[in-house]
């Protein structure tokens, strides 16, 4: 009895390692066809994506790969990218790193994506991106500010990021403090991870003598932030920058309300969608203020912004996406959100690089374009890419806004810099891009 | 001063969600002697369904009622169909199935209602009191959260020590074959104690959902703490269960305010082992059995 149990495990081992060595052979020997790459035929591309769809981190978020698909059916509908459509497959990870790894492992093995296109989270994405690069797959415009996406090509040569990294941000907001509020007494509320330090570090370069305070919370842990308001209220911090997500920032104007702390609030791009934000504060209200005028309980916070949202209903490329939108939104009632706005600048960025491409595509040449031309892709960004062959950063600026009424009033012109030591400087040249005629990237 | 006066208000208040949380759990542990995993995610349900009242301007209060009797319920319900089936098995058996019902109610919940933030109002002001002019670290809804929970366990005390009632369902529990011989009807007083925690349950989960927000996984930091603080007072006494509450709420608290936020976890984790230690049936359990 006891030896049957044994052979049995023993057949049981001898199989999984089998299947085991079967499964990692299968994403590196795929013969090409036709000279082109994996997930690339003469009529498609296929790519894919994690994103949270359930889960805490879904609202707002889940709204991002709705904009993608949108702008590729806009883009399919209109004769593709140098006649290929593009098809795009979606994967829910909870913004769990255990399950990243294993959509993405879905993803190549069964879907058999050509590239990994906008993979969102800093802590997810952080789990595959190895995997990624080991296999050669692109792995484009992360939708995460963390540094580690662009800043040491030499180790991730296929990973690219898109937004402002996180510490050019606190960079910039760090420059604006200190210059326009040079008095303030600063408290940083940051979250537990990389973007939380990454926006220390750029804030710090300029604010280390007026920072007071520090206070951290982890995601997903305990809600009530009193403590840490509370922190806040004593050391006499006049002026909160808060690196969160918009959940949390919510949250943190709750509980300083609950523990009468008043000040001023800086809140990075990442923790200010009005819309989000506000309609969490409103319905707190007990209905005494109604969804749409949750907004304006967030009048007086700044925040950076650096590609135009629906807040500029008269932007050229609001313009655009409204009118893809709402050609091609497949649940005709959804409004067009920020989130959604998003999703379609990156899009975006991504058909270009393909156009810039040309018809020979396989996974190295959609690097080496990225790197050659994509400093000097046209579109949305207020600031253009930075990106080069030493460097795969996403776009280099952002402007300081105040929120009024929901609507971003800026108090900068765009602010264009780099990581590290790179100086500030203002640069509205790529503002003025305006999307061309057709819609499409020329 | 002023911060350890607002911490110190602070770690008051959110002790007493702990405590009510925690009360629950001694509660269904005295009268069914299992320990219920799904207590969270049953208090979440109903919480959601005074949120859905709320939303269709049912006034506050009566969707505070609507909660406690779903929970009541609910709880009973469950008891009768799920549990019921593993009484008398091991009791291991039911402490699992409580696990796999609270990934069950999680699931569903979040089916219906969707995995977004809620807002959930309170129905006093949550912005803090001011004394003079300085603004003190505790809201009137903080203030109706101790006097609520305190309440509860004075309800509770009464009811365990006092009454007929309370007397069979702990006899229920500790021997439902001896309890049965003296006429006790056994089975109903473990629904009505299953019953009964779920609307305790149902209180706790709408003082922690006011004025913060909700989504279906809001409970489960208090699943890990409730737990904690009712094992520190000793699962079997309510009074234990909320100073147990309260002293966890005061440390963290304490914690997150002039230390860390990552350390909280660490510190909760590490007062429930050195109380297991030192007294493993917890600070206010009444003498342990005699063996003889």
């Amino acid at each position: 009895m006891r030896n049957t149990a044994r052979r049995a495990v023993q057949v049981v081992c001898v199989l999984t390692t089998a299947s085991l060595l079967a499964a990692c052979g299968a994403g590196k020997e795929r013969p090409s066809e036709d000279g082109t790459a994996v997930g690339v035929t003469d009529t498609t591309i296929k790519i894919g994506a994690h994103f949270p769809l359930t889960g805490p981190a879904a609202p707002g978020y889940s709204e991002i790969p709705s904009g993608h698909q949108a702008l590729y059916e806009y883009v399919n509908d209109n004769g593709g990218v140098h006649g290929r459509e593009i098809e795009m497959v979606v994967k829910d990870d909870a913004y769990n790193p255990t399950n990243t790894s294993a959509v993405t492992n879905d993803m190549i093995l069964q879907d058999e994506i050509f590239a990994m296109v906008a993979g969102l989270g800093t802590p997810t994405h952080r789990a595959v991106v190895q995997r990624l690069n080991d296999d050669g797959i692109p792995d484009l415009f992360v939708s995460s500010g963390s540094l580690q996406w662009g800043d040491d090509p030499a180790t991730s040569p296929m990973t690219f990021g898109w937004q402002p990294d996180y510490e050019i941000e606190g960079k910039i907001i760090g420059q604006y403090v200190k210059e326009n509020m040079p008095d303030a007494k600063v408290g940083l509320f940051l979250q537990d991870d990389d973007f939380g330090e990454d926006g220390e570090k750029g804030a710090r370069q300029f604010l280390d003598s007026q920072i007071v305070d520090v206070q951290k919370y982890t995601p997903g842990g305990s809600t009530d932030f009193s403590p840490q308001m509370s922190s806040f209220k004593s050391k006499g911090v006049d002026l909160v920058l808060g690196f969160n997500t918009p959940s949390y920032t919510a949250l943190s104007q709750i509980a300083a309300q609950g523990v009468g702390f008043k000040s001023k609030w800086f809140y990075s791009n990442v923790g200010a969608d009005p819309a989000l934000v506000g309609g969490l504060l409103a319905s707190m209200t007990k209905g005494k203020i109604p969804a749409e005028q949750g907004v304006k309980l967030m009048d007086g916070m700044m925040t950076t912004e650096y590609i135009p949202g629906v807040d500029a209903p008269d932007d050229e490329w609001v313009k655009l996406w409204q009118k893809v939108w709402d050609e091609y939104s497949k649940k005709g009632s959804e409004k067009l959100t920020n989130y959604r706005i998003y999703g379609m600048s990156q899009a975006y960025t991504f058909v270009q690089a393909l156009q810039a491409n040309g018809k020979d595509l396989t996974r190295e040449s959609i690097v080496e374009t990225i790197e050659k031309e994509g400093a000097s892709f046209e579109g949305p960004g207020l600031a253009p890419f930075r990106f080069s062959e030493d460097s795969h950063m996403g776009i280099s600026g952002a402007s300081v806004v105040e929120l009024k009424n929901g609507a971003a009033e800026p108090l900068t012109p765009v602010l264009v810099t780099d990581i590290g030591d790179a100086p500030i400087e203002e640069d509205d040249s790529a503002a003025s891009d305006a999307p061309p005629a057709s819609g499409l990237p020329e | 001063m002023q911060q350890f006066l607002d911490t110190t208000l602070g770690g008051l208040v959110l002790g007493a969600v702990y405590a009510a949380f925690a009360l629950a759990l001694c509660l269904i542990w005295r009268s069914t002697r299992i320990v219920n995993f799904a207590q969270a995610a049953m208090a979440m349900v109903t919480t959601y369904i005074a949120l859905s009242l709320i939303n269709v301007d049912v006034p506050y209060w009566v969707a505070f009622l609507a909660a406690i009797a779903a929970g009541f319920v609910l709880g009973a319900v469950i008891e009768r169909v799920i549990i019921r089936p593993v009484e008398g098995k091991a009791e291991l058996n039911a402490v699992i199935l409580t696990l796999g019902l609270f990934m069950v109610l999680h699931g569903l919940t979040a089916l219906v209602f969707g995995v977004q933030h809620r807002g959930f109002p309170a129905p006093v002001s949550t912005n803090a009191m001011t004394v003079g002019d300085t603004s003190i670290g505790i809201t009137p809804f903080g203030i109706l959260t101790i006097v609520v929970v305190a309440v509860v366990m004075a309800g509770l005390v009464v009811l365990f020590r006092f009454t007929d009632l309370g007397l069979r369902m702990r006899a229920s529990a500790f021997n439902g074959e001896v309890s049965r011989l003296l006429g006790v009807r056994v089975g109903r007083m473990l629904t009505l104690g299953w019953a009964l925690a779920a609307a305790v349950g149902a209180v706790a989960g709408m003082l922690i959902a006011g004025g913060d927000l909700v989504n279906p996984a809001f409970m489960d930091p208090f699943v890990i703490y409730g737990f904690i603080a009712a094992v520190l007072g000793g699962l079997d006494s309510p009074i234990g269960s909320v100073i147990g509450g309260l002293i966890l709420g005061l440390s963290l608290s304490y914690v997150t305010g002039y230390v860390g936020e990552h350390l909280a976890p660490l510190v909760a984790l590490g007062i429930l082992m050195l109380v297991l230690l030192v007294r493993p049936s917890g600070l206010f359990a009444a003498a342990a059995a005699r063996r003889v």
